[in-house]
């Protein structure tokens, strides 16, 4: 093709109208040794994995610093939310429909393919924020307890459990899901919860609500309850190291999503390096680590378990059947059904 | 102000060389009221500001500037919901069961400290500071281990032939013990000096009209210690009415406290106003508690303003229903509340060894090393710790530089509007501390410009000073003003009197002031948990931050590390100053 100077007057034009989006992206300034990436995260286990497989190796690849916030997932939102286009933190974890959120609101940044791993990301983990953990919340129980194994949550409404029950409080991810898939399950959906609520009230009195994982644990160990909606991944963690009569049910009508996701936030200064470091925490050896301690599934497709863990976790298929609901409801309603929810059930 | 007071001054006057010489005298109580105030103008002023004006938002919407048109919408809502009405109602009450069940448990306890041989002080005080060193978590495992269906109390139970008593956790009565536990060292503390400083003579006094040492307790202990108790109560009811942490974790949900619901709106709905509302309705009641526990107060000493005190006869029947019941029913009391306080030391001995991965989890498995060897090889633990320790040891030492003086302006210069500045001084301390963080919240970008330890240091400096200036209040009133008045006639100047004799005595209130701010600030997890940088990372905020995945044994193993630190250091101070009163020499 020969470019005429008509051509070429319309050619940069083109150029012209096109430059400023050209510029969203190479404006980001390459990182310099010494730079401080400002983590927010969960501490323990958690903490502990991540200084090692992905702090390390951003570190000696950029010279770079990294410094880490730590605590819940709602001071950390408050104060993301806080801070909104000035932020502290460079990279947050939040819940599913938290982060999902936080990208309408403007807080943090939706996923983009400059996060090389984000191309292996499943479907799912890909809204919101990049997903760098499945921890699906299912039907946990003791099975000395039960008659015949639980395979679908509607086993819950099985009189055998009775003023056994610690329901998971509301909001937090594990009672969102009990929510959520008891209204599922019994006819409703997100935009008909009334189901679910009187659903649940069917099963009071309940032996206790439940406000953490280790809260559960403590009630298993001592007795006061035999059934739960928790996270399956550290309750597997529990039952092996602790107590082996708690058994991790996956019923028929699926697990409810929850997933840790990693979000960058809207106006982080350190935008490349925020983004090496979730490449980083998506790579097989990060994953494997979260997988083997704590029993998280990858979000990512390319990892290669060993058969041992395979087993213990949810992969490709699994993925698949995993429940999804709509977040954008769930977070518009989260005071109302919290505010129901303290009223009706727990109190 | 009795007929003593006033002659010590019109001595003390002339002598006046510093810190000014005040032409007028009234001007001194202002002079010394002001650093406080002015402390807490600057630090605390600003996010209480914040928190009134969220209150008063029609809407709640985190990203819209506030708007500085009233609004009563959110007083509303909880007014016309008999929910809230209900959980605000179960906070008072639950706040004066704890309050009640803290001064049974704690007076005879604070009575056995005050009595104890002076080398052994150390290791009672360590004692009673155990709940305060130990984590929260440790603490409420304690109470679960009590209270299970095949809890302590159940096997006890069993042992004696009873019938087992299966839900008493996630009750109101498992959080009130919870709660008791935790509180019951302030209240000690505030009694501590007070009872220290009741003079020997008052009992020799009740001796030699027959009074025998359990009436001695009635007669003449309990009615001169009311200065330490007032500050204990209205310090305990504050802390209990704002709590809600132990509430969370000992009340399963079936517990609400309005401090849960506070964090629960502000943080999890992200209602700001709703939950500023919700912080201002506790704060003004029992703002009104505290005021009316200080009028009962003065009712009850009227020996204090100088006004005649009526004689109360004692009936002789009751003086001997107490020497018969009250030995054996303060030693019953001494021992339950002896066992509540070490039963968390017991447990974090036992689990800082256990190997298992969660701290919650009871029941020994096997013998491990590897919490020890986390906490001291880690790297991190140590960071936080020195953080946690130069923070507390900043915080408690100004703390009680503005302190101080606004003790002495309380007890011994009132002026016109003192009462009101009073009740500012103690409202951090009824003003729910996640209400605090959430008026930090939107001061955030302006907090970042000042230096992050001084940040910190200026907050907890806000957060102790109620207690602090409830505690030296109380031990200022207590001074021997004769002594004083002695080393004037002898021609000490204000300097040396102040050195030289209130000093030395001040330095048991001051002692139990020093340590109580010292673990307020070493413990605080609520604010600073809103301020906490990437550099500062306490040692209460990191493992809080553990606890939100899973919390690890390696909690117990710095809880036992911290014990064994403070009975060292107990045991230094002592040698250095003493805890006790000059005439208990």
């Amino acid at each position: 093709m020969t470019i005429t100077r008509r051509t070429f007057g319309k050619l940069v034009l083109g150029a012209g109208t096109l430059a400023p989006y050209h510029f969203i992206r190479p404006a980001v300034a390459q990182p310099k040794p010494g730079d401080e990436l400002v983590v927010g995260i969960w501490g323990g286990a958690q903490e502990r994995i991540v200084k090692e497989h992905v702090e390390k190796p951003l570190v000696e690849k950029f010279g770079c610093k990294v410094s880490y916030v730590l605590g819940g997932t709602p001071e950390r939102r408050a104060r993301a939310y806080a801070e909104r286009g000035r932020p502290s933190f460079d990279v947050i974890y939040l819940n599913i429909f938290e982060s999902r959120q936080a990208v309408k609101d403007g807080v943090t940044q939706a996923p983009t393919d400059a996060v090389p791993q984000a191309a292996n990301l499943y479907d799912i983990a890909k809204i919101g924020g990049y997903g760098v953990a499945f921890n699906p919340c299912t039907v946990v129980y003791d099975k000395r307890k039960a008659s015949k194994p639980v395979t679908s949550w509607k086993d819950i409404w099985n009189p055998e459990w009775k003023g056994r029950i610690a329901w998971p409080s509301y909001p937090g991810a594990e009672g969102t899901a009990a929510l959520l898939m008891a209204a599922k399950i019994w006819g409703g959906d997100e935009k008909n919860i009334g189901v679910a609520f009187e659903k649940i009230k069917e099963l009071r009195p309940f032996a206790a609500i439940q406000g953490s994982q280790d809260q559960l644990f403590q009630m298993f160990d001592q007795g006061v309850a035999d059934l739960s909606v928790e996270f399956g991944s550290f309750t597997r963690k529990y039952a092996e190291t602790r107590n082996p009569n708690i058994e991790i049910a996956n019923p028929v009508e699926g697990q409810a999503v929850a997933m840790n996701v990693a979000c960058i936030t809207t106006g982080s200064r350190n935008q490349k390096l925020a983004e090496e470091w979730i490449n980083l925490h998506l790579s097989e050896p990060c994953m494997l680590a979260y997988a083997r301690e704590i029993y998280y599934s990858p979000t990512v497709k390319d990892v290669t378990l060993p058969a041992d863990l395979r087993a213990k976790l949810l992969v490709g298929e699994d993925v698949a059947k995993l429940v999804d609901f709509d977040w954008d409801t769930v977070t518009r309603n989260q005071a109302a059904w919290s505010s129901r929810f303290n009223r009706e059930i727990a109190g | 102000m009795g007929p003593l007071a006033s002659r010590a001054d019109t001595v003390s006057a002339p002598a006046l060389r510093w810190p000014l010489r005040l032409r007028a005298p009234r001007l001194i109580g202002p002079v010394l009221a002001a650093p406080v105030t002015l402390w807490l103008l600057l630090a605390f002023a600003a996010p209480l500001s914040v928190v009134v004006l969220l209150s008063l938002q029609e809407f709640a919407d985190p990203f819209a500037p506030l708007s500085l048109v009233p609004s009563g919408a959110q007083f509303q809502t909880i007014f016309d919901d008999s929910f809230y009405l209900r959980v605000v109602g179960e906070t008072l009450a639950l706040a004066a069961g704890v309050t009640a069940l803290t001064v049974i448990l704690g007076y005879p306890l604070a009575l056995w400290l005050a009595r104890m041989p002076a080398r052994w002080r150390p290791l009672a005080f360590a004692v009673i500071l155990v709940p305060l060193l130990t984590n929260v978590v440790v603490r409420s495992l304690g109470i679960v281990l009590l209270l299970a269906p095949d809890g302590l109390i159940n096997q006890l139970l069993g042992f004696f032939g009873l019938p087992p008593a299966r839900t008493m956790l996630y009750t109101h009565g498992a959080v009130a013990l919870a709660l008791a536990q935790v509180f019951m060292p302030f209240l000690v503390l505030a009694l501590y000096d007070v009872l220290q400083g009741i003079s020997p003579k008052v009992q020799e006094a009740a001796e030699t009209l027959g009074a025998s040492r359990t009436l001695r307790t009635l007669v003449v202990d309990l009615p001169l210690s009311l200065p330490g108790l007032r500050a204990g109560i209205v310090i305990v009811f504050l802390m209990s009415s704002t709590a809600y942490v132990s509430a969370t974790l000992l009340g399963g949900k079936k517990v609400w406290t309005t401090g849960m619901l506070v964090w629960q709106e502000a943080l999890q709905n992200l209602n700001g106003p709703l939950a500023a509302a919700l912080a201002i309705v506790m704060t003004a009641l029992s703002t009104l508690f505290a005021v009316a526990v200080f009028t009962l107060a003065k009712r009850l000493m009227p020996w204090a303003t100088g006004r005649p005190a009526g004689a109360v006869t004692i009936p002789a029947w009751l003086a001997r229903a107490v020497d018969i019941v009250g030995r054996p029913l303060g030693i019953l009391l001494l021992v339950v509340s002896l066992g509540l306080l070490l039963l968390p030391l017991v447990l974090v001995c036992i689990q800082s060894f256990n190997d298992v991965p969660q701290a919650t989890v009871a029941g020994f498995r096997a013998f491990t090393f590897k919490w020890y060897e986390r906490v001291l090889t880690g790297g991190v633990y140590g960071d936080s710790f020195l953080v946690s320790v130069q923070l507390a040891l900043a915080s408690a030492a100004i703390s009680l530089a503005l302190a101080v003086p606004a003790a002495f302006a309380l007890a011994r210069r009132p002026f016109p509007g003192l009462s009101i500045l009073a009740a500012f001084w103690m409202l951090p301390l009824s003003l729910p501390h996640v209400a605090i963080g959430v008026g930090m919240l939107r001061l955030l970008q302006i907090y970042t410009v000042v230096p992050p330890f001084l940040g910190l240091v200026a907050v907890h400096v806000v957060l102790i000073l109620p207690f602090a200036i409830s505690l030296l209040h109380a031990s200022v009133g207590q001074l021997d003003r004769a002594q004083e008045e002695a080393a004037a006639t002898l021609g000490a100047d204000a300097v040396r009197r102040f050195v030289f004799i209130v000093l030395p005595g001040l330095a048991p209130g001051l002692t139990a002031a020093a340590i109580m701010s010292f673990l307020l600030s070493f413990g605080e997890v609520t604010v600073t948990s809103f301020l906490t940088t990437a550099r500062m990372t306490t040692l209460p905020v990191r493992i809080y931050a553990e606890s939100t995945f899973s919390l690890e044994p390696t909690v117990h193993a710095v809880s036992a590390i911290l014990i064994v630190a403070t009975v060292a250091a107990l045991l230094v101070l002592n040698k250095m100053v003493r805890l006790d009163r000059l005439h208990a020499r």
